[in-house]
């Protein structure tokens, strides 16, 4: 599984942070997990690149963190979506979707 | 919101630095703990889990690192270690943050002194609604020669005629009254305006209303906000009420904004009357119809969108209409627009070159200042080579060293603005104390205002930029292995003079051109104060009044004059008493082109200088009379005689004995009945001007003058004393009377000296600022070349050089930087000096003494500066000097 993985393009772990938050809070490792499980073990994202992104992403205001217990009673650090960040989800999705749209054209022209 | 929530969290984040750290290492935790339990679940065992886990995390601390670098309070921070650094180590010397923070405060003192004057007398700007739309009009004249006031009947040709503006006011900017809420009348100063002034200004008054469109000649009176505070102690209920105006009973309407004087900067009038009550309160009020008095200025408040530039172009063809409708009186003459706040003409522009002279020498000692700390900075940088190479080494960016050696400079920048800023406080207070001799009340204090705070904080963050720049930039060059192993790291091979050198050199060369400009305003000072002003200046004390104001007509102000004067005259301690209508070197009194008909008139002007005097004028001025008789006990209404003085005799008469002959000022004769001693008329500098002394007597009634009469005594013992008995005797003749100008003769002439003292000081302060920090500099780099120096002087003494020969090299090296300097700016200096000739008296700008004793001056603070560390080098012990590395 992990031999399959691959970089994260440039620029989008945010994006794929808030539309993974967008379907329930999760802490730093659960949303390691989940990114990776989605995408079928394709990106594996490390907390050298996601902790900074987070704490990026909550001083923009796009998450929020709580200190909460995980399914194991351990404490950890929970992050919910918050408006503004469904907000730049939205924004971040539309901007994506034509950029590959544009890279598709050129690669089927 | 955003910026907000960022702001908070960063400051939160800095405030609490270990919860910060905390709660990382708890996320990072919370992470590990959750791979490896996930993990374990899926087979492994914990120390295999453990292992993964850690490999996949990677390093804790630099997860943490780009976690902390994920906000704004990472750089915030860099930057905060930097300034405790730099704080830290600063602390540790002393010596050199007092030298560097002296320098550049003496520097920016200057800057922020001259810059005070600027910000009052060409940026500031009076209380008016809307500055930018207002201006003032000048009438020129002949084609374009500024400056003349207005005629009466122009003002109104303008008000009816020109579009450009909403509102034209017309105003007269000098009169007096004696004024007084009831007895106790003080002389104060004021201007008559036209009834919508105070419309055209917009100004928000202080307290009730400006003048009303019927209030043209109506008995109203605007205060001034000082008069108000200080006269009637900011009474409320001041509106209203009516007060004593040189015996008139006037209304005050308002009081006027706080700050307010009149239009222009320097006159510091302190009430309002309406333009046609002039003739009530003035003497002489110059007639509302003529089209020739001029004496009138412009205030007009453009109409919104229109430009200065098209007001002049509307108001140049209405120019040129009214010189084809009275080309008697204003052919040639025309309209010049300039904004408000601003001096006229002449008076401004050289007022303008005055100021850009004074910035130009401030700036030239702040350049010495920084050269100084450049060089003191550079010296340092040397020293610190080492550091910087295992910094360097130890992976520093060049970016970070240069950082933090600006964070540096710019933190002993911020030291020199402050004790600068500080330093400017004192001398703007010194400088507001000096008087110009004019009997006209002007407001010259100048004080640190946001203006000059503003800029003198900007100079020194920029002299600390510039200063810091060059060693920062020298130091990030390091080249790293010679200077680990202690070796100058710097030192370029070939190199005869080093920037340091060059540095000094340019110090140098500047403190002697300020130098030989203080000098030649030393030695001119020196002149001035032996100028022969023609009388005795010792022992006179003198008052003035102004009877008219007191509604004393001009027969009854001559009797007064001659009561005052067998009163004073009587007072004992009195040698003997007089009374003038004008004090000589008052900057210019009356004066009138005369004729002697017979004599062919003399070349060039030939203004004569007019004083009104009472008997035993010459007696008590001590001016000694060379023939025929003085100004006695005249009939007034005999034909009218007069003194004249050498000047006037060797102009009209070439030598000839006056005595006797006509001379004729327009329709008035005077026979000449005595010849006296020259005096200095105006200024203490001035060519001898012709003057003619008339009796008062027989000319008051024709020739009333307007700004009152100065009683004069000759004394032994106390002034003070005798002061306060002339008062009292001029009060018993008549309390309503406000005394004004109460000095000895000395303290005037004291006065008369304002321009010469005033920049004798500044040159005098910056030249000894220029010429010690350049010593200093001169010294920093002589001590740097010998601890530089000492092992190739340990070799050379141990090959057998004797003390004298190292000591007469090191020195050698030191004082060609000074010969170089006195070189380069003995010219630099003399070119200097040719600007400075209109200010000095009696002496020329290439004063060979002044161009001997500087430079020797020079050379001597070089040889002391170099000696001191050259001996030093000549003590060093061969067998210490080769050991050291």
């Amino acid at each position: 599984m992990g031999d399959q993985s691959m970089e994260l393009v440039q620029g989008t772990l945010e994006m794929l942070v808030l539309k993974t938050l967008a379907l329930m809070p999760l802490h730093g490792y659960g949303l390691a997990l989940r990114i990776e499980q989605i995408s079928d073990g394709a990106f594996k994202v490390n907390p050298g690149s996601l902790l900074p992104a987070l704490a990026r992403m909550e001083r923009a205001g796009h998450v929020k963190g709580e200190w909460g217990e995980t399914e194991n009673s351990r404490r950890a650090k929970f992050y919910a979506i918050t408006e503004k960040g469904r907000k730049a989800l939205r924004t971040e999705k539309a901007a994506w979707n034509r950029q590959i749209a544009a890279i598709n054209k050129i690669l089927e022209a | 919101m955003n910026l907000f929530r960022s702001t908070r969290d960063g400051m939160k984040a800095l405030r609490d630095r270990k919860a910060r750290n905390a709660e990382i290492d708890a996320e990072l935790e919370s992470f590990l703990s959750e791979s490896i339990s996930d993990k374990m679940r899926s087979g492994m065992s914990l120390k295999e889990a453990e292992r993964a886990a850690r490999v996949e995390v990677g390093s804790a601390s630099v997860v943490k690192h780009k976690v902390w670098n994920a906000g704004w309070e990472s750089h915030a921070d860099r930057l905060w270690s930097d300034l405790m650094y730099t704080l830290r180590r600063l602390s540790h010397s002393r010596a050199l943050v007092l030298t560097v923070v002296l320098s550049i405060g003496l520097g920016i003192a200057a800057n922020a002194t001259i810059f005070s004057l600027v910000s009052k007398f060409v940026l500031q700007q009076p209380p008016v609604g809307d500055p930018a739309t207002m201006v003032t009009v000048n009438r020129t004249y002949d084609h374009g020669q500024c400056c003349n006031n207005f005629p009466v009947p122009v003002v109104r040709d303008v008000q009816q005629q020109a579009k450009s503006f909403s509102g034209v006011a017309g105003y007269y900017e000098t009169m007096q009254t004696s004024l007084g809420l009831s007895g106790d009348p003080h002389r104060e100063w004021g201007q008559a305006v036209t009834a919508n002034f105070f419309d055209v200004a917009q100004m928000t008054m202080a307290a009730g209303r400006g003048f009303a469109a019927n209030e043209e000649s109506a008995p109203v009176i605007v205060l001034g906000y000082n008069l108000w505070q200080q006269r009637f102690r900011g009474d409320p209920g001041i509106v209203g009420k009516v007060i004593d105006v040189s015996g008139y009973p006037y209304t005050v309407a308002g009081v006027a904004p706080r700050g307010f004087r009149g239009l222009d900067q320097v006159l510091n009038p302190q009430f309002w009357v309406p333009l046609g009550k002039l003739p009530e309160l003035a003497v002489n009020a110059p007639p509302q119809t003529s089209r020739e008095s001029q004496w009138l200025r412009i205030a007009a408040r453009l109409r919104p969108g229109v430009s200065r530039t098209e007001a002049s172009r509307e108001l140049s063809v209405i120019a040129d209409r009214l010189a084809q409708q009275y080309p008697k009186t204003d052919k040639g003459n025309g309209f010049m627009v300039e904004g408000i706040g601003s001096m006229p003409g002449r008076i401004g522009t050289a007022l303008h070159l005055f100021l850009l002279g004074l910035s130009l020498v401030a700036l030239l000692v702040l350049c010495i200042a920084c050269a100084n700390v450049a060089n003191i900075l550079l010296a340092q940088g040397a020293q610190r080579q080492r550091e910087m190479a295992v910094r360097l080494a130890l992976g520093s960016t060049r970016g970070q060293l240069m950082r933090q050696m600006l964070v540096e400079s710019l933190l002993l920048a911020l030291g020199g603005g402050i004790v600068g800023v500080l330093l400017s406080v004192w001398a703007t207070y010194a400088l507001s104390s000096f008087r110009l001799p004019v009997p006209i009340a002007m407001d010259l204090s100048v004080r640190v205002d946001a203006r000059v705070l503003a800029y003198s904080f900007g100079l020194s963050f920029l002299a600390g930029f510039l200063c810091g720049m060059v060693p920062a930039w020298q130091a990030s060059r390091v080249v790293v292995s010679p200077a680990l192993k202690g070796e100058d790291a710097l030192s370029r091979p070939g190199r005869r003079f080093s920037l340091r050198n060059v540095l000094v050199i340019v110090q140098m060369t500047l403190s002697l051109v300020l130098l030989c400009a203080a000098g030649l305003f030393l030695r001119s000072m020196q002149h001035a104060l032996k100028i022969d002003a023609g009388f005795r200046s010792s022992g006179m004390v003198m008052m003035s009044i102004n009877p008219p104001l007191q509604r004393y007509t001009p027969q009854s102000t001559a009797l007064l004059l001659d009561n005052l004067r067998e009163r004073v005259a009587s007072l004992p301690g009195v040698v003997s008493a007089t009374v003038t209508d004008g004090v000589p070197l008052s900057m210019g009194h009356r004066s009138d082109s005369v004729d002697v008909p017979g004599m062919p008139k003399p070349d060039g002007a030939n203004n004569v200088e007019l004083y009104m005097v009472a008997p035993d004028y010459l007696t008590t001025m001590g001016i000694p009379l060379l023939a025929g008789r003085t100004v006695g006990e005249e009939n007034p209404n005999a034909p009218r005689v007069g003194v004249v003085n050498q000047e006037f005799v060797r102009r009209y008469f070439r030598g000839a004995n006056p005595i006797g002959h006509i001379v004729n000022d327009g329709s008035v004769s005077y026979t000449i009945i005595g010849v006296a001693r020259d005096i200095k008329s105006r200024t203490i500098g001035e060519d001898q001007r012709p003057v003619m002394f008339r009796p008062i007597n027989q000319n008051i009634a024709s020739d009333q003058w307007q700004d009152g009469y100065t009683v004069i005594a000759r004394y032994q013992g106390d002034a003070a004393t005798l002061s306060k008995a002339m008062q009292d005797a001029i009060r018993g003749v008549d309390a309503s009377l406000a005394i004004y100008n109460v000095q000895t003769m000395e303290e005037h002439m004291h006065e008369a000296l304002f321009l010469p003292r005033l920049v004798n000081s500044i040159f005098l302060v910056f030249g000894i600022t220029g010429v010690s920090l350049a010593a200093i500099g001169l010294y920093g780099v002589m001590s740097y070349m010998v601890s530089h120096r000492t092992k190739e002087i340990g070799i050379r003494m141990a090959l057998g050089a004797r003390m004298g020969q190292v000591q007469g090299m090191l020195l050698e090296g030191g004082m060609r930087l000074a010969v170089i300097s006195i070189v380069v700016g003995v010219p630099l200096a003399l070119a200097a000096a040719r600007l400075t000739g209109a200010l000095l008296y009696g002496i020329k700008p290439w004063d060979v003494a002044t161009f001997t004793a500087v430079p020797l001056l020079l050379f001597a603070v070089a040889l002391a500066a170099c000696w001191m560390p050259s001996r030093r080098a000549a003590r060093v012990d061969p067998m210490i000097a080769l050991r050291i590395d």
